[in-house]
């Protein structure tokens, strides 16, 4: 077996994974050529640095943990999966999304209303009384009438008239 | 309860109800999962929680689970999955910790001494060594990480990993002497 072949054959050959035969043959190779078998000697001395890395040990109350584990999804029931939707989606786009849901259920409530006569006539006393209402209005001029100020006005507007 | 039951069997003892076969598989499989996953992440208390989402998943599973491979290749490749989103996730989330220790890491490299009486200074450099290590082996890519500590510390076939990285054979041996070169020239230049 060539050199060349046998490195390539290394690593398989370290794992027991090459057929019986060319393990043999890759054995043999390594008996007589001095830079393989470096080759090889330095590929198992990584191996071996490799069991070095410490081992960690399960705590004993690993099962009950789990247990506990166990048992947590069905006391939390749906929510959660409406969690994970809602923070999927950026808030920019929830509020856009609200918006037109908004938008098309007010048009439609509307289209609803008007097809079924279901909004106030003319004739409706809750139109009539529109003028008092609007009327009430007055109240946030600057000057409501019935103040003080508003008669002290309507009294310098009739002597002004007078004068003319 | 038998505990020399096989794991399949197991298995289907606990999807007609029996709990205590499931403590039974847990308490079997536990350590080599739990190693697996410290292995693969670098992190402690990761490995732990990451170790609990394997079994979590193994009782979801019972009811729908069909003996069709080895039941430690069936558990490996969920352990695997789980490895490789946490890698993605933690990726994305930038954190990405490597070693951490904590207060029980001092008993763990403790009981690799066999004569049970480490000095003050063997401790240290076993942890520094151990942890060089660690480095290492995180540096490489997360499938030929994957399938080097599925053949170091858990001695499964090129077929077995082959299965469980859902690849062919050659792929599985490209990856592995891939990741022996890489670390060879990592652990020789650290020794250094």
């Amino acid at each position: 077996m060539k050199c060349r072949i046998v490195q390539k054959k290394l690593s398989a050959y370290q794992d027991r994974e090459l057929e019986l035969q060319e393990q043999e043959q890759v054995t043999s190779h390594l008996l007589s050529c001095r830079t393989c078998h470096e080759r090889h000697a330095a590929l198992e001395q990584v191996w071996q640095t490799l069991a070095e890395l410490e081992e960690i040990h399960p705590d004993p109350w690993f099962y009950r943990q789990l247990v506990i584990k166990i048992k947590e999804p069905c006391e939390q029931g749906l929510l959660p999966n409406f969690q994970r939707v809602f923070r999927l989606m950026p808030s920019p786009v929830i509020a856009s999304i609200l918006l037109v849901i908004g938008i098309l259920a007010g048009t439609y409530l509307g289209s609803i209303l008007t097809r079924h006569d279901l909004l106030p006539s003319q004739n409706d006393p809750l139109i009539n009384s529109q003028g008092t209402f609007f009327s009430s209005l007055k109240a946030f001029d600057p000057v409501p009438p019935g103040t003080l100020a508003h008669g002290y006005l309507q009294m310098a507007n009739y002597e002004e008239r007078e004068s003319r | 309860m038998n505990s020399t039951l096989s794991s399949e069997e197991l298995m289907s003892r606990i999807a007609k109800g029996d709990d205590d076969a499931f403590e039974i598989l847990v308490n079997r499989h536990q350590a080599s999962i739990l190693n697996l996953i410290y292995r693969f992440i670098g992190d402690r208390t990761q490995a732990k929680d990451l170790a609990q989402e394997v079994f979590l998943r193994v009782w979801q599973a019972t009811k729908s689970y069909k003996p069709k491979a080895k039941f430690t290749t069936w558990i490996y490749q969920i352990t695997t999955n789980l490895c490789l989103n946490e890698l993605k996730s933690a990726r994305r989330r930038k954190w990405v910790p490597f070693y951490h220790s904590d207060g029980d890491s001092e008993n763990a490299i403790e009981k690799t001494f066999p004569d049970g009486s480490p000095t003050a200074e063997d401790l240290l450099l076993a942890r520094e060594r151990s942890c060089q290590i660690s480095e290492a082996l995180r540096s490489l890519p997360a499938n030929q990480r994957m399938a080097l500590v599925l053949k170091k510390y858990d001695d499964l076939s090129y077929r077995e990993i082959a299965k469980i990285l859902n690849c062919s054979i050659p792929a599985v041996e490209s990856l592995i002497v891939r990741a022996k070169r890489t670390l060879q020239k990592k652990l020789t230049i650290d020794k250094k």
